[in-house]
């Protein structure tokens, strides 16, 4: 799986524009590209799993949905994921292991507080090389 | 296009897209209005325009920039019965906002200890992503927060009576229903009461430079070379989860009732439907914590300044709501009308004489805050009855981003921006250094230009200048 995923400038925030050959890998690579810009993934270690069950009426707002579950599990449940594998995907369902650990302030270098996830210029789309997906993020 | 009304008004008239109902007012001067048609600002005042039930204005202030749905620096007010509400057009940080303290001392009393003093504070004020606050509350005194706000410190002897007229509401919106917050939310906000946060949030210490209005500036208990903080923060995880729930639902209700937005950021619902009160509800019950969280850092900064300097009897000059919606009422073509003000990013403004404010403000009109960016200044004005008249009685609410994040850091690393601060005199400490960058001061715009706007227009009359002498960044 190749990593791909590039972080979009936007006047005061930040977006993600991730890539995949499925649908499945673009939403993978979208988490992965948020959990960069909250910390250092390099201090993350894969310990434990968590198991993520996320519905929606619309792929889009699965996006939103799946990414703001992440931003839940950081915030609330102080848990930072490292290795993130959708299981089962639909356009209104997604079933996703993560892999991470229970954050630690001493362990772990965080970077930039992220607030929520938008609906904003929100896109889930193919293309030749598969399928991009964009969605920006309140700092 | 763009239409010129006067020198500091530019008004997007219903032709300039379809589907707006309400014409667009944007308030700049010419240098500012070619920055804010750089970005999206101008397309979101439109798409603003186009939501059902509007009145007035689709308005944008002179630190307007891009934002998500909504520009940032916007302000939209909806019919009670016609109209919507829309959780994007308050933002994902309820209450962001700012509070102002005025201390005891004078500049020279303090130059020599400003150090020891912003150390203390460091130490004192959590900061920065993934912070808990100091303090440890059950989930049934969570719930007490969210329904009393800074009424709620103040009684657990987190500050005094005093301190309770200082606030906009009083410290305390009073339909806040603390049922309607999800226990997502309440997980997420439950440790972080008492937390500065990240991103744009700051505490500064300050300095009165200018008084432009020496009376008013007395009324509000400040004068020159004063010694006074500013402390910019929200409702921290807790708002940004009501926010992100309630999101979901308008998503969903906006199929219920029939309406479609240009950019989904904008979902809204009725203001009389169910899912409008509701959210109504946790949105208050979410500005009451961020009321709360800046009482609970103002305490801990009234003991820094005890323990360092000996006294710690810092008085409120006002606390105000940056991102909320709120009822009030306006006068529309003739008569007065109760209305649903969206400010995304923008302050309330209300005259001398308003019912809203405090006896001892009364007489002289609200504080308005109005911060800069690091290391340039920030402003006190006074709301005006012309605000009153044009933008539901709201103002700017700071300088405005300029540049990205991204951009910023290219452009500065922390030390060199460390420096730069170093030879202004100005102290800082940050919890990441990246995090310093992405807020260096050209990142921002001109907050003078900005003030100079209001001032100009009569929308808010300046006071003071304040300038920065250290730094707190999350």
């Amino acid at each position: 799986m190749q990593a791909s995923y590039t972080i979009l400038d936007h006047p005061a925030d930040l977006g993600i524009e991730a890539r995949g050959a499925t649908l499945a890998e673009a939403f993978q690579n979208a988490a992965r590209a948020l959990t960069s810009i909250i910390l250092d993934v390099s201090t993350v270690e894969p310990r434990e799993p968590r198991e993520i069950i996320v519905t929606a009426a619309d792929v889009e707002q699965l996006l939103v949905k799946w990414l703001s579950e992440i931003l839940y599990l950081y915030d609330g449940g102080k848990f930072v994921g490292k290795e993130f594998v959708v299981t089962a995907l639909t356009t209104r369902s997604l079933h996703a292991t993560i892999h991470g650990e229970n954050f630690s302030k001493s362990k772990h270098r965080t970077q930039l507080d992220v607030k929520a996830v938008t609906y904003h210029q929100l896109e889930v789309h193919e293309d030749k090389s598969g399928v991009v997906v964009r969605v920006y993020l309140d700092i | 296009m763009l239409k010129k009304v006067d020198q500091y008004r530019y008004l997007i008239p219903t032709s300039y897209k379809q589907g707006m109902r309400i014409e667009g007012l944007i308030y700049a001067d010419d240098d500012l209005i070619q920055q804010i048609d750089k970005d999206q600002t101008k397309e979101q005042v439109a798409n603003v325009a186009t939501l059902p039930g509007l009145v007035g204005r689709s308005l944008a202030m002179p630190d307007a920039h891009q934002g998500y749905g909504f520009c940032i620096g916007g302000v939209a007010a909806a019919d009670l019965d016609e109209g919507v509400v829309s959780a994007g057009g308050v933002g994902f940080d309820i209450n962001c906002g700012v509070r102002l303290l005025a201390a005891p001392f004078e500049l020279k009393e303090v130059r020599e200890k400003l150090k020891q003093l912003l150390d203390q504070l460091f130490r004192d004020i959590p900061c920065g992503t993934g912070k808990k606050g100091l303090l440890d509350i059950t989930k049934t005194e969570l719930d007490d927060v969210l329904r009393d706000g800074a009424q709620w410190a103040v009684h657990r002897g987190y500050g005094t009576e005093t301190d309770i007229a200082r606030i906009e509401e009083y410290g305390k919106i009073s339909n806040a229903d603390a049922s309607l917050v999800s226990s997502r939310a309440k997980d997420r906000g439950h440790h972080q009461l008492g937390t500065l946060g990240s991103g744009n949030h700051f505490l500064e210490i300050q300095t009165v430079t200018d008084v432009f209005e020496p009376e008013i500036a007395k009324q509000f208990g400040l004068h020159k070379d004063q010694i006074v903080v500013l402390i910019h923060s929200g409702s921290r995880g807790l708002g940004h989860q009501v926010c992100t729930d309630y999101l979901d639902i308008m998503q969903d209700g906006m199929k219920k009732y029939g309406i479609s937005v240009v950019d989904r950021q904008l979902a809204c619902v009725p203001i009389r439907s169910t899912e409008g009160q509701r959210y109504l509800k946790a949105m208050a019950a979410a500005a009451n914590f961020a009321f709360a969280n800046r009482q609970m850092m103002t305490h801990w900064i009234r003991e820094g300044f005890q323990r360092v300097l000996g006294n710690g009897k810092l008085t409120i000059v006002y606390d105000v709501c940056h991102n909320i919606a709120k009822t009030e009422e306006h006068e529309l073509d003739g008569s007065r009308k109760q209305v649903l003000v969206h400010r995304k990013g923008a302050t309330r403004a209300f005259p001398k004489g308003h019912v809203a404010l405090p006896e001892e403000l009364r007489g002289v009109g609200q504080p308005v805050l109005i911060p800069g960016s690091m290391g340039t200044c920030s402003y006190v004005l006074v709301g005006t009855a012309q605000a009153m008249k044009e933008t539901f009685g709201s103002s700017c609410h700071g300088a405005g981003r300029a540049k990205s994040r991204t951009q910023a850091k290219k452009e500065t690393t922390a030390d060199q921006l460390l420096q730069e601060m170093k030879e202004k005199g100005i102290i800082v400490r940050g919890e990441t250094r990246s995090g310093l960058t992405e807020e260096k001061p050209d990142a921002y715009k001109d907050v003078s230009r900005v003030v100079e706007v209001m001032h100009g227009a009569g929308l808010a009359q300046k006071v003071a200048r304040l300038v920065p002498l250290a730094v707190m960044k999350g």
